[in-house]
């Protein structure tokens, strides 16, 4: 056969070069992420809110600012419960900012948050802390 | 026979290499700090480098449909212009009549600008029913005349015994080009891959004409698109350009060694 003067290349020579190897890791890297987005993308967004002695405040008014195109707009609303917990299950941004406010209490100040993709599930390190001069 | 002292070229290509590079530094370092160009003093290193910044840019557009259709017209374009620049510059080492003339042409036509043909393209393009798809995207970047010359050049340094050999053994034409030609230029193909898919990736002016819905817009375009939506851009807009230049540095690294052989290749002949 004429063909058969012309040696094929073997499987390996195709797969297992630079082409086809740092690509597929890219491919690989790119699925990883996009499985770890999925399982960690339920828009929570969970906090403390303590007062200026550092005690849990219950009932304190704790808001969700999103990014919307050049400003932060008020996306929703909860209240802290008696150990001072929150938790937003509706957010849709990667930029966002939380503040906290309880009349006779005090205001936090309002914390940026950035994310590494939308609806990132989020717990803050930091309390929000209410004094009366924030 | 004397030997010059190797350090002072070295040198030299040292700060050549570091006066190239800085500039990409900059952008890659203002892409993860933010920092205004105009500070004073600016910092060599990022303060506080953060990657927010990449995340802003791939929310502000639908920067992974504008990847996306880069990726499929870039792709159009590298497979169509291995495929039928192979077969033009195997044309070109053959002897025809008129040869002479047909390279004339292809030489004058690289005088003449895109932005001159523009018109005729756009209405060839509309005639076919092709704007706004991903082959009108391509089309005219299918063959590119300094592409078919790059592979001249290597098919001429074939010995002309090989040609003959195989045509003995009973190849025809084509079976020749891609079993006997190709296997032989694969640093021809390695240029036609980087100088065509670099040309698709980056061009504006054809995208900007023959696309009408956003959703068949390209990356240089969405850079347009993100500058108009943005006013605050500086850490935003260098990571966009990081993003837009990754896949091209990325495969012009993968293939540099065939690419410098690619187009070295012919040069020395003679």
């Amino acid at each position: 056969m004429i063909d058969d003067d012309f040696r094929r290349p073997d499987w390996k020579g195709w797969l297992l070069n630079r082409f086809v190897l740092v690509p597929l890791t890219l491919v690989v890297i790119a699925l990883g992420w996009n499985a770890f987005v999925m399982t960690h993308n339920h828009g929570i967004v969970a906090g403390r809110v303590l007062d200026a002695s550092g005690a849990p405040v219950e009932g304190a008014d704790v808001q969700l600012w999103v990014f919307n195109f050049a400003t932060f707009s008020v996306k929703a609303s909860t209240t802290t419960k008696p150990d001072g917990t929150f938790q937003f299950d509706n957010n849709p941004s990667h930029n966002i900012q939380v503040s906290a406010e309880k009349p006779g209490v005090g205001r936090s100040a309002r914390i940026s948050v950035r994310l590494y993709f939308q609806s990132e599930d989020f717990y803050l390190k930091e309390p929000l802390r209410l004094t009366n001069g924030a | 026979m004397k030997r010059y002292p190797r350090w002072p070229i070295h040198l030299a290509l040292l700060a050549v290499s570091f006066v190239m590079l800085v500039p990409f530094y900059w952008v890659l370092k203002t892409s993860v700090s933010g920092e205004n160009i105009f500070s004073y003093p600016p910092s060599i290193i990022p303060q506080n480098p953060i990657p927010y910044y990449y995340v802003d840019v791939w929310y502000a557009i639908p920067f992974a449909r504008f990847f996306f259709n880069s990726v499929v017209v870039s792709a159009m374009t590298v497979v169509a212009n291995v495929v039928l620049n192979a077969m033009a510059g195997y044309a070109l080492t053959r002897h025809f009549h008129g040869k002479t003339l047909v390279m004339m042409l292809f030489l004058s036509c690289m005088m003449i600008p895109f932005q001159a043909t523009i018109i005729p393209a756009y209405l060839i393009t509309a005639k076919l029913n092709l704007l706004d798809t991903y082959l009108g995207l391509a089309l005219p970047m299918f063959s590119t005349i300094i592409c078919i010359f790059v592979f001249k050049a290597s098919f001429d340094a074939v010995p002309r015994s090989l040609i003959d050999a195989a045509k003995i053994d009973g190849l025809s034409e084509w079976k020749i080009i891609w079993k006997v030609m190709m296997p032989l230029a694969k640093s021809a193909m390695a240029t036609n891959v980087i100088l065509s898919f670099i040309w698709s990736w980056n061009n504006f002016m054809w995208p900007l004409i023959s696309t009408r819905s956003p959703t068949m817009q390209t990356l240089p375009l969405g850079l347009a698109r993100f500058l108009s939506y943005q006013e605050d851009t500086t850490g935003a807009l260098y990571a966009f350009c990081i993003m837009v230049l990754a896949p091209g540095l990325l495969l012009f690294l993968l293939a540099q060694k065939e690419f410098v052989q690619g187009l070295t290749s012919g040069a020395t002949k003679g």
